[in-house]
C-alpha cells in the first residue's frame, strides 16, 4: 500500500539467519553420513553472532503491511534468543564423546530453525506472525526432542511433547479466532483500537483471551500446563534441554508480554488475576515437585517450572516497570541456567553421559573448578545475593510490591526459601558426600561456556546499569 | 434463492460427514468422510466465489493429504474392542469435561458482540482481478515474511521426517543407474559354441558376465561389499 | 428459441445437458475405439493383425467386447466391503468423465470456461487415485491391496513434478484458464521452447494413468492384475473405461499445455480450413499413439527406480526449469501482466 508496508530491511537478521541455515543444510548434506555435526555447529555458530550484530545494528520501524515490528523491546529479546541458541550449539559441539553415533548434524540446523522462529516471535506484530513464529520455533524442538531415536526416553519425549504441544497451538489458535471474530483484526495496533474503544468487553473476548494465555503458558510450561517438561527435559539430549530451557522461554515471554501489554494493556486489572495465579502456581509447585527429584535434568525442568513463576511476577504487575523486572529476570536465568547445563553436559564418565544427582557427589574434591561453578549457579537460582540471580528477583518482587500485589510476593519469598533446599541439597551432595567416580575431564568449549557464564553470574552486578537502562528502554518501547 | 440451497446442501453435508469422520468404527470410513467434508468445505468455497481456495483445498487436502492419512490407516492394524475399552473408562470424565467447555462456549457466544470498528471490516473484491491474481499479489508483497516463513515450518517438518525415520542400513540394492547404463553388450554378453551332448559342468562351468551386480551396486548398500561368489567360474571359460 | 435457451432456467439446464452430451458421447466412442486401436497399433508393431473378425477391420470388436463385458456376472469377494467395492469404479470413471467439463475444444468451447481451469484438471486427476486406492482395499485381497498402494504412492509421487511442470507453463502464461493457456501458444506451441518440461509431463502423464512402462499397480507378472484382480463384469468395464478415459484426457492436457490445443501448427491458409476441434482431436490421437507405442516398446520399470525418477530426477529438474523460466521471463520482460490474457 505504501512506501513501508514492505521494508526488508528490517526482518534482515531473521532473513540471514535463515538464509545461513539453508546454507548450512546443504553443506551438511554433502558430508559423509555420521560426519558434519562439528563443522556445522561451527557454521551455526559464526551465524549467530553475525546475526546478533545484525539485531544490534538493526533499525526501527514497522515492515511487511504492520505484521513485523522492530523496536528495543524487539532487539533485546532477539538479543536473549541468539544468546540462548549459542550456548546451546556450544554445548552440542562436544556432546557425544562415547561410541555410540554422533548427534545427526541437522540438530544445528534445526536449533538455527527454531531460532529463527523465536526471533519472528519477538518481533510479530500481528496474530498471524505471532502463530508462525512459535510454530517453526515449536516444531524445530519436537523434532530435536526425539533426535535420540533409539532411545526410549528420547522418543516419548518428543512425542509427548509434539502431542500436547500441538493440543496447546490449537487452543491458542483457537483463542486467536475468537479474538478476531471480535476485534474483526490480527494486527496489534488493530486491537488496541477496538478494546479501547469499547467499555463493556464481551465475554467471548475474555475466554479467546485466556485461551491465548493458556496456549502460550504451554510453551513456558507454567503450571498447570507443564506436565510435558520433567519428561522432555529428561528425555531430549542435553544440549537440546538447554536450548529449550532458554531461547524459546524468551521468545515466548516476548509474545506474552507483548500481546498482553500492548493489545491487551487496556483489560489489564482483567488479566492481572490470572497471570498472578499462574504464577504463584508456578512458584509453589516448581518449589515443592523438585525436592524428591534425584536426576539432575528432571530438576532443572522443575526448577524452569519456578523460574517462569517468577518471571511472571513482573508480568502480573502490569507495569513499565514489571516488564523490566522480567526482562532483567529473563536476563539473568540465561546466564545461569545456561551455566547449569554446560554443566551437566559436562558430567560424564567413561564417555558416557550421566544424570543423576548421585553421581555429583564429592564433586567438589574431584574436580574442584567444575563443582565452583555449579554452585555458584545453584546460590545464583536460589537467589543469595550478590549473584545474578537475587538482582533478578529483586526487581520482580519491588515491581510487584509496587503494583500492589503484595500476598503475591510473600508466596514468592517463601516458595524462595523451599526452592532454597533443593539446589542448596546439590551443593551438600558435591561437597559433603563420599566421592563417587571421578567424572572425565570436561571438553574446553564446556569448561568455556561454565566458566564464562559463572563469572557472568558472579560479576552480573557490574553489567546491571547499563542492562536495567537496555530493560527500561525495551518496556517503554512496548508501552506498558 | 439457488445459491442459498446449495450453500445449506453443502454446509448439511459438511457438518453431517464431519460428524461422521468421529463417530464411525473403520477408520478407513472415516477418512472416505473427512475426504467428504473437504469437497464440501471446497464447495462452499466455490459459492463464496473463491475459487482458487476451493482447487486448492481439493488439490492439496484431497489429493494430497488425504491419500497419505489412507495410506496410513489401511496400513494400520486397529483393534477396536481396545480402543472402546479405553473410551468406556475415561468416558464419564470426558463428557463432564465437555459438557464444561460446551456450557462456557454458549455462554461466550449467546453474548457474542463485535468491535465497532471491526463490524464494518472492508471485504471489496480487488476490482479487475481474479481471485488468484488477488491472493497472489497479498502473499508476494505484505505476506512475504509470513509466506516464507511457512515455507520454513514445512522444510522443518520435512528435515524432521527424514532425521527421525530414514536409517543408513545395508539392505537396500540400490544401483548406480549410469555404471549400469553405460555396460555395454561386449562386457556382459559372450556368444559361445557349444559342442552338442556335451556336459557344460565339464566344459568349465556356467559363464557369468564380466561386470555383475557388484559393479554398478551403490557403495554401502547391500552386496556392494560382498566378493561374487563367482569369481572362480568365470575362469573356466 | 435463443430466449428460451438463454433466459429461462429449464432453457438453460437443457442446453447444459446437451452440451454435456455432446462431450461426453463421443467420448464414451472415442474410449471403445481407443481400445481398438491400442490392439491394432500393438499388433502392427509386434507383425500381427489383432481383432479383424467382428465387422470391417475389426471395427465392431469394441462393441462385441462391450457386450461379453455386460453380460459376465458380477462376482463380490467375501469379506470385501461392498458399497466401497462398487463405488471404486464407479468413481474412477466419473472423475475421468468429470474433467472434460473444462477442455477447451475451440476458442471459448467448453462445457464450463471457468478462470481456474488448470486447477480444476490437476485436482481432479488428483483424485484418480481414490478409485484404486478404494478399489485395493475393498477387495480384501492382498495383490489388490499391493497394487493399490503401489498406485497411491506413485501417482503422488509424479503429481509434484505434474504441477510443477504445469507452474512453469502458468509462469508464460499468466492465466490459470485453460483457453488463455491456449491463446498463449499462437506465436509458438509450448512444447518447442519448454522441451525438457514436456518429456517431463509426458513421462509423469504416463505413470498417473498407470500406463505401461508404469503399469506396476496392475502388474500381472507379479500381482495378477493389481487392484482390480477381484472385478468382473460390469465394474471392471467401468475401470477399464475410467482408464482409457483417463489417457484420453492425459493426452488433452498434454495437447492443450504444451502443443498448443485446437491451434493450427501455423496460421496458414491450408491449415486454417481444418477446424480448430479437429485439430485438438489429432493432437490427442498423435498423444495415444506415443502412449500406445511406450507401451509396445518398454519393459515395466521397477519399483525403486520409478521412485527415483519421480523423486531425484524429475522433482529437481522441473523445478529448476521453473525457476530458470521465471528467471529468464523477468528478464527478458516477457512477463505476463497480473490479471491473465483477458
Amino acid at each position: 500500500m505504501n512506501a513501508m508496508s514492505v521494508n526488508w530491511i528490517l526482518a534482515l537478521p531473521e532473513i540471514t539467519l535463515a538464509l545461513a541455515g539453508l546454507v548450512i543444510l546443504v553443506f551438511g548434506v554433502l558430508q559423509r553420513p555420521g560426519k558434519g555435526i562439528g563443522a556445522c555447529t561451527v557454521l551455526s555458530i559464526a551465524a549467530f553472532v553475525g546475526c546478533a550484530v545484525l539485531v544490534a545494528l538493526s533499525p526501527d520501524g514497522a515492515a511487511y503491511a504492520g505484521t513485523f515490528v522492530n523496536d528495543s523491546f524487539a532487539r533485546f529479546m532477539k538479543i536473549l534468543v541468539l544468546l540462548g541458541g549459542l550456548v546451546a550449539l556450544l554445548l552440542t559441539v562436544s556432546y557425544r564423546t562415547d561410541e555410540r553415533a554422533p548427534l545427526p548434524f541437522e540438530t544445528a540446523v534445526l536449533i538455527l530453525f527454531s531460532t529463527v522462529g523465536a526471533m519472528i516471535m519477538a518481533s510479530s506484530a500481528n496474530l498471524m506472525t505471532l502463530f508462525v513464529g512459535l510454530e517453526l520455533s515449536s516444531l524445530s524442538i519436537y523434532i530435536l526432542a526425539a533426535l535420540e531415536r533409539d532411545d526410549v526416553l528420547s522418543s516419548e519425549a518428543g512425542l509427548k511433547y509434539f502431542v500436547l504441544g500441538s493440543l496447546a497451538s490449537g487452543l491458542l489458535l483457537y483463542g486467536m479466532s475468537l479474538v478476531y471474530g471480535y476485534a474483526g483484526t490480527m494486527e496489534y495496533s488493530g486491537l488496541i483500537a477496538a478494546i479501547q474503544q469499547t467499555t463493556a468487553l464481551p465475554v467471548g473476548l475474555m475466554v479467546g483471551l485466556v485461551f491465548l494465555v493458556v496456549g502460550l503458558c504451554f510453551k513456558l510450561s507454567v503450571v498447570p500446563f507443564h506436565m510435558w517438561t520433567p519428561d522432555v527435559y529428561q528425555g531430549a539430549p542435553t544440549p537440546v534441554t538447554a536450548y529449550m530451557a532458554g531461547a524459546p522461554k524468551f521468545a515466548t515471554f516476548a509474545l506474552l508480554l507483548r500481546v498482553m501489554s500492548g493489545p491487551f494493556g487496556a483489560m489489564a486489572p482483567r488479566w492481572q488475576i490470572l497471570i498472578e495465579t499462574l504464577s504463584i502456581l508456578s512458584m509453589v509447585y516448581g518449589a515443592l515437585a523438585a525436592i524428591p527429584q534425584t536426576n539432575i535434568k528432571r530438576l532443572m525442568a522443575y526448577s524452569s517450572i519456578g523460574h517462569m513463576g517468577y518471571a511472571l511476577m513482573g508480568l502480573a504487575a502490569a507495569s513499565t516497570n514489571g516488564v523490566r523486572a522480567t526482562l532483567v529476570y529473563l536476563a539473568a536465568y540465561l546466564v545461569m541456567n545456561a551455566g547449569v547445563f554446560a554443566v551437566i553436559t559436562a558430567m560424564r564418565r567413561k564417555g558416557r553421559e550421566v544424570t543423576s544427582l548421585a553421581d555429583l557427589s564429592g564433586l567438589g574434591r574431584t574436580d574442584p573448578g567444575l563443582a565452583a561453578a555449579l554452585a555458584v549457579f545453584m546460590f545464583s537460582m536460589v537467589g543469595a545475593p550478590p549473584l545474578a540471580g537475587f538482582f533478578g528477583k529483586l526487581m520482580v518482587f519491588a515491581a510487584a510490591w509496587q503494583s500492589g500485589l503484595y500476598v503475591l510476593v510473600g508466596i514468592g519469598a517463601l516458595s524462595s526459601v523451599i526452592g532454597a533446599y533443593y539446589y542448596l541439597r546439590v551443593v551438600k551432595v558435591m561437597y559433603f558426600d563420599a566421592s563417587a567416580e571421578r567424572l572425565d575431564q570436561p571438553a574446553r568449549s564446556l569448561v568455556f561456556v561454565s566458566g564464562s557464564m559463572g563469572l557472568a553470574t558472579v560479576f552480573f552486578v557490574l553489567a546491571l546499569g547499563p542492562l536495567m537502562a537496555l530493560a527500561r528502554q525495551a518496556a517503554l518501547a512496548l508501552g506498558g | 434463492m439457488l445459491a442459498q440451497l446449495v450453500f445449506y446442501v453443502f454446509a448439511a453435508v459438511l457438518l453431517l460427514s464431519a460428524a461422521m469422520v468421529i463417530s464411525v468404527r473403520n477408520p478407513v470410513h472415516a477418512v472416505l468422510f473427512l475426504i467428504l467434508a473437504f469437497f464440501n468445505a471446497a464447495g462452499l468455497f466455490l459459492i463464496a466465489g473463491a475459487e482458487f481456495l476451493a482447487m486448492l483445498l481439493v488439490i492439496v487436502y484431497v489429493g494430497a493429504v488425504a491419500v497419505l492419512f489412507l495410506f496410513v490407516v489401511m496400513m494400520l492394524d486397529i483393534d477396536f474392542t481396545q480402543l472402546r475399552e479405553g473410551l468406556q473408562r475415561h468416558a464419564p470424565i470426558g463428557i463432564c469435561v465437555g459438557g464444561v467447555l460446551f456450557a462456557e462456549l454458549i455462554m461466550a457466544l449467546s453474548h457474542w458482540t463485535m468491535a465497532p470498528a471491526g463490524v464494518s471490516v472492508p471485504l471489496q473484491a480487488a476490482p479487475g482481478l481474479t481471485n488468484t491474481a488477488a491472493l497472489g499479489t497479498l502473499i508476494y508483497t505484505h505476506y512475504v515474511l509470513l509466506f516464507q516463513a511457512c515455507g520454513l515450518v514445512l522444510l522443518v517438518a520435512m528435515i524432521g521426517a527424514i532425521v527421525l525415520t530414514l536409517r543408513q542400513t545395508g539392505s537396500g540394492r540400490r544401483q548406480n543407474i549410469e555404471k549400469q547404463h553405460a555396460r555395454t553388450p561386449e562386457e556382459t554378453l559372450v556368444l559361445v559354441r557349444v559342442p552338442l551332448g556335451e556336459n557344460v559342468l565339464e566344459q568349465g562351468g556356467f559363464l557369468r558376465p564380466q561386470t555383475s551386480y557388484y559393479d554398478t551396486a551403490v557403495p554401502g548398500s547391500y552386496g556392494s561389499t560382498g566378493q561374487p561368489a563367482v569369481e572362480k567360474e568365470e575362469t573356466g571359460a | 428459441m435463443a430466449q428460451f435457451f438463454y433466459h429461462t432456467l429449464a432453457g438453460q439446464i437443457i442446453l447444459m445437458l446437451l452440451e454435456t452430451l455432446a462431450v461426453l458421447v463421443p467420448l464414451l466412442i472415442g474410449v471403445a475405439y481407443l481400445t481398438l486401436m491400442e490392439r491394432k497399433v500393438m499388433a502392427a508393431m509386434q507383425r500381427r493383425r489383432g481383432p479383424n473378425v467382428n465387422g470391417p477391420f475389426g471395427l465392431l470388436q469394441a462393441f462385441a467386447d462391450a457386450i461379453k463385458m455386460i453380460m459376465k456376472e458380477t462376482v463380490i469377494p467375501a469379506g470385501a466391503n461392498r458399497a466401497l467395492f462398487l463405488f471404486a469404479p464407479f468413481l474412477t470413471f466419473s472423475l475421468a468423465m468429470l474433467a472434460w467439463a473444462v477442455i477447451p475444444t475451440g476458442n471459448g468451447l467448453a462445457v464450463a470456461d471457468i478462470n481456474v481451469g488448470i486447477l480444476y484438471l490437476l485436482a481432479i486427476s488428483s483424485l484418480g487415485v481414490y478409485g484404486i486406492l478404494i478399489a485395493g482395499w475393498a477387495s480384501n485381497s492382498k495383490y489388490a491391496f499391493l497394487g493399490g498402494l503401489r498406485s497411491a504412492a506413485q501417482m503422488v509421487s509424479y503429481e509434484v513434478s505434474i504441477g510443477l511442470v504445469i507452474v512453469s507453463v502458468l509462469l508464460a502464461v499468466g492465466s490459470l484458464n485453460l483457453n488463455d493457456i491456449v491463446l498463449a501458444q499462437r506465436h509458438v506451441w509450448f512444447c518447442l521452447p519448454m522441451f525438457p518440461m514436456f518429456i517431463v509431463f509426458f513421462i509423469s502423464a504416463l505413470a498417473e494413468t498407470n500406463r505401461a512402462p508404469f503399469d506396476l499397480p496392475e502388474g500381472e507378472s507379479e500381482l495378477v492384475a493389481g487392484f482390480f484382480v477381484e472385478y468382473s463384469s460390469l465394474a471392471f468395464g467401468l475401470f477399464f473405461l475410467g482408464e482409457y478415459a483417463n489417457m484420453i484426457l492425459m493426452s488433452g492436457m498434454i495437447s492443450i499445455l504444451f502443443l498448443g490445443g485446437w491451434l493450427p501448427p501455423l496460421g496458414l491458409a491450408p491449415f486454417t480450413w481444418i477446424p480448430g476441434p479437429l485439430w485438438l482431436i489429432f493432437k490427442i490421437l498423435f498423444c495415444l499413439f506415443v502412449f500406445i507405442w511406450i507401451r509396445a516398446t518398454f519393459p515395466r520399470f521397477r519399483y525403486d527406480q520409478l521412485m527415483r525418477l519421480g523423486w531425484k530426477v524429475f522433482l529437481p529438474l522441473s523445478l529448476v526449469w521453473m525457476i530458470a523460466t521465471a528467471g529468464f521471463l523477468m528478464a527478458t520482460g516477457l512477463l505476463p501482466q497480473v490479471g491473465g490474457v483477458n
